[in-house]
């Protein structure tokens, strides 16, 4: 029951927004369906560390750790952003023309296609059903698009069909592979009604799955929920992507929908290595991870603009996960939950924080924006570097803890040269983050009024970052036996 | 034994209308003018509906009919029409000038639709064939085929709306896949990727719509202002 309770939050937000008449209205049921949902979803956590997995409907809608953690994820996020959304909207908009606000129908538009967005995020991980994941993924994509396009502008319909078509072809190579994992099951157990793309029942069957089936499956859904994802060489449409929709609505992408795409990409993984032995599947994430560290490197040294920077940020940690997902292991496992949680916790901090910046200044240029922001925007400019170093993984922020965990799981299982190569790769990318954020926070005071007087855009930075440090020293014991349990669940056991 | 209810006779349709569709494909490829090309995969999506509609009645599954009906309803009329219309209120040019000349890209997929035969051979290796259990079990390289060119397609094609088009023939070829590998999807999810697949369809066409105000032209390759 927690299960569809959960769903349908989102759900019944879009339906008020969409008969509702007034901004507060809007920002009240958004606020109020996110506090709900992350209420329903620490619930459901504690029902499945309790009892095991849940399910509801034979199947339909199923949760165990692993879905329980990035349902639990992706409302945190829906719960801090939700606040943010409401002061973001209420200033200045880089719009057409000259104009800086947007009409109560833009507003209406934003919130309903919001909630439908979070709505799919929360079925991918609820579903039990590989096939209706995918349906619930490619929703995803649909409510995302228009969430790019949301400015109307030249730049955000150039990044909408980008993002478009580039999903869409990603998104038919995962259904090309779900419909062969079907197709193995079905070859290996002679079930063809729905129950067969159930999860219980294709994990328990995969060992016998015919290998070669299989194995071209991985290599589709790999291709196909990593194009989602962002890993290199499918990532192209993330930094337009994320430099024109909405602050909130790129900070929800780049942390809930990454997480999905890799939830779903992980749960493939499995099935894959249980039928074909876990070698093929692991070297493949191997390569994609650091390919997408590799290739998010150089942009981030000489990037231009910071909401651009902060999608290679977002690629970087996206093939971080990925890499440890295909290193295994009991580390792997556990270093690849770990990096997602911590991830989403330091990734829409970061994306507030610029976007303050540019509501700012009204601009994302790091070459045209003068230096010195911290003197105007002193709350945002300290979170921003706050964040660019948890992010980067510096102590004592707990994404060092992750990431040494996935360094580790590599030298762990024989691929030591991975983890050096990304060892080199993450320090030129700390090192790029970091002088970008300088250059653009510190140094004389800039010829701009003061800032941060949009209470609601200023105050979830400190929460979370403190949440964050917390989390470094100190993890409650619920949250703990979830990772681990989690971890146990991504672990390939033969 | 009555020719309708003798399962070699559904094997030849379904081989017959597979090639069809192949046919098509590459008359996709070829073809220079959007109008037609709307057409071409319109006649395509009917096939389709026709080879699904003949392994349901061969054998006997409700559901593949169900997935017949609504191929035949959705891709092979309402979005053909919608496109067709979308073509005319915008007014755009009704040539799509490719970026390869017409006999490279005919070769290309012809090479493509030989590489799907390659990849699709060791998949069929532990099929059996002949008796209705395995009606269209031999369509499934033209499936991969169809897959294949439509990637190259939408490389190939400069005009947005092409794109589309291009996008949705790799879709054909995914559910032609889907149903000669195992008489089509469970239902609930055959619902929800069709479901998807007309969003998306009005998605694109919405953003068709808004790039062609915004820029005065569809040709996506001068969408080029985002970089780095």
């Amino acid at each position: 029951m927690p299960l569809a309770f959960l769903i349908a939050i989102p759900l019944a937000g879009a339906a008020a927004t969409f008969l509702g008449r007034r901004r507060v209205f809007f920002e009240f049921v958004y606020c109020a369906g996110a506090g709900a949902a992350l209420l329903a979803s620490v619930l459901l956590a504690g029902r499945v560390l309790a009892g095991g997995p849940v399910s509801f409907l034979n199947g339909f809608l199923f949760a165990d750790a692993l879905s329980a953690l990035v349902t639990l994820l992706t409302s945190f996020v829906w719960a801090v952003t939700a606040p943010y959304t409401a002061g973001h909207l209420r200033g200045r908009q880089p719009l057409e023309e000259g104009q800086t606000e947007l009409g109560i129908r833009d507003v209406r538009l934003y919130y309903t296609l919001s909630h439908l967005f979070v709505f799919t995020l929360l079925a991918v991980p609820l579903t039990g059903n590989l096939g209706l994941m995918w349906v619930a993924l490619e929703g995803a994509t649909l409510a995302s698009v228009f969430l790019v396009a949301f400015y109307g502008k030249p730049t955000s319909l150039e990044a909408a069909w980008k993002y478009a078509i580039l999903g869409g072809v990603g998104l038919s190579m995962a259904l090309f592979g779900t419909i062969l994992t079907y197709y193995a099951a079905y070859e290996a157990t002679g079930v063809d009604t729905w129950e067969a793309l159930n999860w219980p029942f294709l994990i328990a069957a995969s060992p016998q799955f015919n290998p070669l089936v299989m194995r071209l499956a991985f290599i589709l859904v790999l291709l196909g929920y990593g194009t989602k994802a962002g890993l290199a060489p499918m990532h192209t449409w993330k930094p337009d992507a994320y430099s024109e929709a909405p602050v909130p609505a790129a900070a929800m992408m780049a942390t809930v929908m990454l997480n999905c795409a890799l939830y779903g990409l992980g749960r493939f993984y499995l099935l894959s290595a249980r039928a074909t032995g876990p070698a093929m599947p692991s070297k493949l994430l191997i390569l994609f991870g650091l390919l997408s560290i590799g290739v998010a490197t150089p942009f981030i040294l000489v990037q231009k603009s910071y909401r651009r920077l902060l999608a290679y940020s977002s690629i970087d940690h996206c093939g971080i996960i990925a890499l440890s997902l295909g290193f295994g292991g009991p580390l792997g496992s556990l270093g690849s939950v770990l990096h997602m949680t911590y991830h989403s916790l330091a990734k829409p901090v970061l994306f507030f924080c610029a976007g303050n910046a540019q509501q700012h200044t009204g601009e994302d240029s790091l070459r045209k924006t003068a230096g010195g922001l911290i003197h105007v925007l002193p709350a945002s400019g300290a979170a921003f570097f706050a964040a660019v170093l948890a992010v980067t993984g510096t102590p004592p922020f707990p994404l060092f803890l992750s990431e040494f965990t996935v360094l580790r799981a590599g030298f762990a299982q024989g691929y030591g040269w991975a983890s050096g190569a990304a060892i080199a790769l993450l320090v030129l990318i700390f090192a790029g983050m970091f002088a970008h954020v300088s250059r653009l926070m510190l140094g004389p005071a800039p010829d701009l009024p003061a800032g941060d007087r949009n209470g609601w855009t200023v105050y979830p930075l400190a929460p979370v970052l403190l949440l964050l440090l917390a989390l470094t020293f100190w993890m409650p014991a619920p949250l703990s036996s979830l990772l681990a349990q989690a971890a146990a669940l991504l672990e390939v056991k033969p | 034994m009555p020719l309708w209810s003798d399962p070699l006779f559904g094997q030849t349709m379904i081989t017959l209308m597979a090639a069809a569709v192949l046919v098509l494909q590459i008359t996709l490829v070829a073809q220079k003018s959007l109008v037609a090309s709307i057409r071409v995969f319109g006649v395509q999506s009917f096939l389709l509906a026709g080879i699904a509609g003949t392994i349901g009645w061969f054998t006997g599954a409700g559901h593949i009919y169900v997935a017949a009906a609504l191929t035949l309803l959705l891709k092979a009329l309402l979005l053909p029409t919608i496109l067709l219309r979308l073509v005319e209120k915008i007014q755009i040019e009704h040539e799509m000038r490719p970026l390869l000349n017409v006999p490279i890209s005919v070769l290309i997929s012809g090479l493509l639709t030989l590489l799907a035969y390659a990849v699709a051979e060791p998949l069929q290796h532990g099929m059996s064939y002949g008796g209705p259990a395995a009606l269209g079990h031999n369509t499934l390289p033209v499936a991969v085929a169809l897959f294949l060119t439509g990637f190259f397609l939408m490389a190939n094609r400069r005009k947005a709306l092409s794109q589309v088009l291009a996008l949705l023939s790799l879709e054909n070829g995914l559910f032609l896949g889907a149903i000669s590998l195992t008489y089509g999807m469970p239902m609930i999810v055959e619902i929800g990727v069709f479901f998807d697949v007309i969003v998306a369809v009005l998605v694109l066409a919405i953003l068709v719509g808004r790039i062609r105000e915004a820029f005065d032209s569809m040709d996506v390759t001068r969408l080029s202002r985002l970089r780095g």
